[in-house]
């Protein structure tokens, strides 16, 4: 880790899916953090179906919440025995807009996420989050593979 | 004879084939069930008609148990919609929350009306039927735009939703009241129903403590026995079993409302088995041929709801200190409304008010108008806080992929 390409990054934002894609990320992001002494913060966002209608959305919204709640216990476990300073955050909206806003918001000078496979059609009806991210982030990305 | 098993498992391997559509596509469920509906309608009632007994006209919506099962659906989505309510920001916000909800209802109302009668030349019933069906909001999206930007803490923001329920509530009294002549049952159904509305809030939650939380369910066999009583008396003045249903729901949002066990209980009946039935019904009913022949009218209806949304939500949000594009946004939020305006086209359907045809440009209207301001809103009038920085100069100098660590073991 000694690379001076690392030199200054204090504040890591990982975008959390509950995914395997997303754990990975997650994993390179903590040792990162526990290396570099680095605090992390994690951003899970809910992102509602469109339109949203009434009792399914607040259905997304109540799993969604539970669901990465029950992920960021043994996260807080894993951190605090790194000695990394974790902030976590479960948000709602677009999965792009809402990790650049919170990189922004956090003053990140680090965004780590995993990247997901789609097929030709997904990616050409919806984007992808990755590359949206790469695209409009204010700090340097890490897309882990 | 219709092969019931059969038809039921066409209906739920739709039902299935649509909530799959809806993972991929990131869509509502509903949204997609009604577009099953539609296309399932139109390929299955030209190739597939008389196949393993089905009876004729492809998906046999008007069935008895079809009926029955769609007919529920709605009655429980109404239900939890009103439940869904937050009483607290409802008292203190009911003034601002009562002009911008009913100007959401009664500028598209008469002027979707207006629209239908005078430029469609539809007869009067069902124009005023159309102005019901567009009048319509979806709490469901303000609320949704409100948590992604933060104000749903706001006072401003907790005054928008409470007239998004101000607003869906002038739709169900219209849709109960208009259509029906005023006679001796209709004022027996509406002394019954305040009496009732009076006594819930205060029996119900007794109820619950002394004998619910028990695997027998009590709690859903409790709520089902007043929407469907209160429903049957609608009915029977003349009216529409929604319209209790969402009173109901609103009542009781302070106290069955925020029991959040009992109200996942009641999502997996309504989504597993209700709710797929009556918006697959919805959208079966839709004739592709007929806004094929005139796609205009379906363009005008949209037309005319976005415009008399806008005309009559914009200043109203502009007077509580919504300004620029935030005020726009939420106007535009406001213009969708799917549960709410099925129900209301699907009532003129059924008790005849409106043609086929008609039912089909009220439900293409609806289905645009929860789409397209979605859309438009999210492309065009995100407030700018929430925009990413677009910093073409340094897109370059981020885009270096980092080199990844190895992984401690």
């Amino acid at each position: 880790m000694g690379s001076p390409v690392f030199v200054g990054i204090q504040r890591i934002l990982v975008a959390f899916d509950a995914s395997p894609h997303a754990e990975h990320a997650l994993d390179v992001a903590l040792a990162m953090a526990g290396d570099m002494k680095a605090k992390l913060f994690v951003i899970s966002v809910i992102r509602p179906p469109e339109p949203a209608e009434s009792a399914e959305f607040h259905a997304v919204l109540e799993d969604g919440q539970e669901r990465y709640e029950k992920c960021f216990i043994p996260l807080r476990e894993r951190a605090k025995q790194k000695d990394v300073e974790l902030e976590t955050d479960i948000v709602l909206g677009h999965p792009a807009e809402q990790i650049i806003h919170k990189a922004d918001v956090v003053q990140a000078s680090l965004i780590v996420m995993g990247k997901r496979s789609h097929t030709i059609l997904h990616r050409w009806m919806l984007g992808s989050n990755s590359e949206r991210v790469l695209r409009y982030a204010h700090c340097p990305v890490m897309i882990v593979h | 004879m219709t092969n019931t098993w059969a038809l039921c498992a066409l209906w739920v391997g739709l039902a299935l084939a649509a909530t799959l559509l809806a993972i991929w596509f990131k869509i509502s469920t509903a949204l997609s069930e009604i577009v099953v509906g539609t296309v399932a309608q139109l390929v299955i009632g030209v190739f597939l008609t008389g196949l393993f007994g089905f009876a004729q006209g492809g998906l046999a919506g008007n069935t008895q148990w079809i009926t029955f099962l769609a007919g529920t659906g709605a009655i429980v989505l109404t239900f939890l919609a009103g439940a869904e309510l937050d009483p607290t920001i409802f008292k203190t916000k009911w003034r601002e929350a009562s002009v911008i909800g009913l100007a959401g209802f009664f500028g598209p109302f008469l002027g979707c009306t207006a629209v239908a009668h005078y430029v469609l030349h539809w007869a009067i019933m069902p124009s005023w039927l159309c102005g019901v069906a567009l009048s319509t909001t979806s709490v469901a999206v303000v609320y949704a735009v409100m948590l992604e930007l933060g104000f749903n803490v706001t006072e401003y923001g907790k005054a928008i939703l409470a007239a998004c329920f101000i607003n869906d509530l002038g739709t169900v009294i219209a849709l109960g009241l208009i259509f029906s002549p005023f006679t001796i049952k209709t004022l027996i159904f509406l002394v019954v129903s305040i009496a009732v509305f009076v006594v819930l809030p205060f029996l119900t939650p007794r109820f619950f403590k002394k004998y619910g939380g028990r695997v027998s369910e009590l709690e859903a066999k409790y709520l089902l026995f007043f929407l469907f009583a209160m429903g049957g008396l609608a009915v029977w003045a003349g009216s529409e079993a929604v319209l209790p249903a969402y009173m109901i729901g609103m009542v009781l949002a302070g106290t069955v409302g925020k029991d959040h066990s009992l109200i996942r209980r009641l999502r997996t009946l309504t989504f597993g088995l209700l709710t797929p039935f009556y918006f697959i019904r919805a959208g079966s009913f839709v004739s592709v041929p007929a806004l094929m022949a005139a796609p205009v009218t379906l363009l005008v209806l949209f037309g005319a709801k976005s415009l008399f949304k806008a005309i009559a939500v914009y200043p109203a949000v502009r007077v509580h200190k919504y300004d620029g594009k935030a005020g726009a946004y939420y106007t535009l939020m406001m213009s969708t409304g799917l549960t709410f305006g099925t129900i209301s086209a699907l009532f003129g359907l059924n008790h005849q008010i409106i043609t086929q045809a008609q039912y089909s440009y009220i439900v293409g209207a609806v289905i645009a108008s929860a789409v397209i301001p979605t859309i438009i809103a999210n492309s065009f009038f995100l407030p700018h806080h929430l925009l990413p920085h677009h910093r073409a100069g340094k897109k370059a100098e981020k885009e270096v992929m980092m080199p990844v660590p190895a992984e401690e073991g």
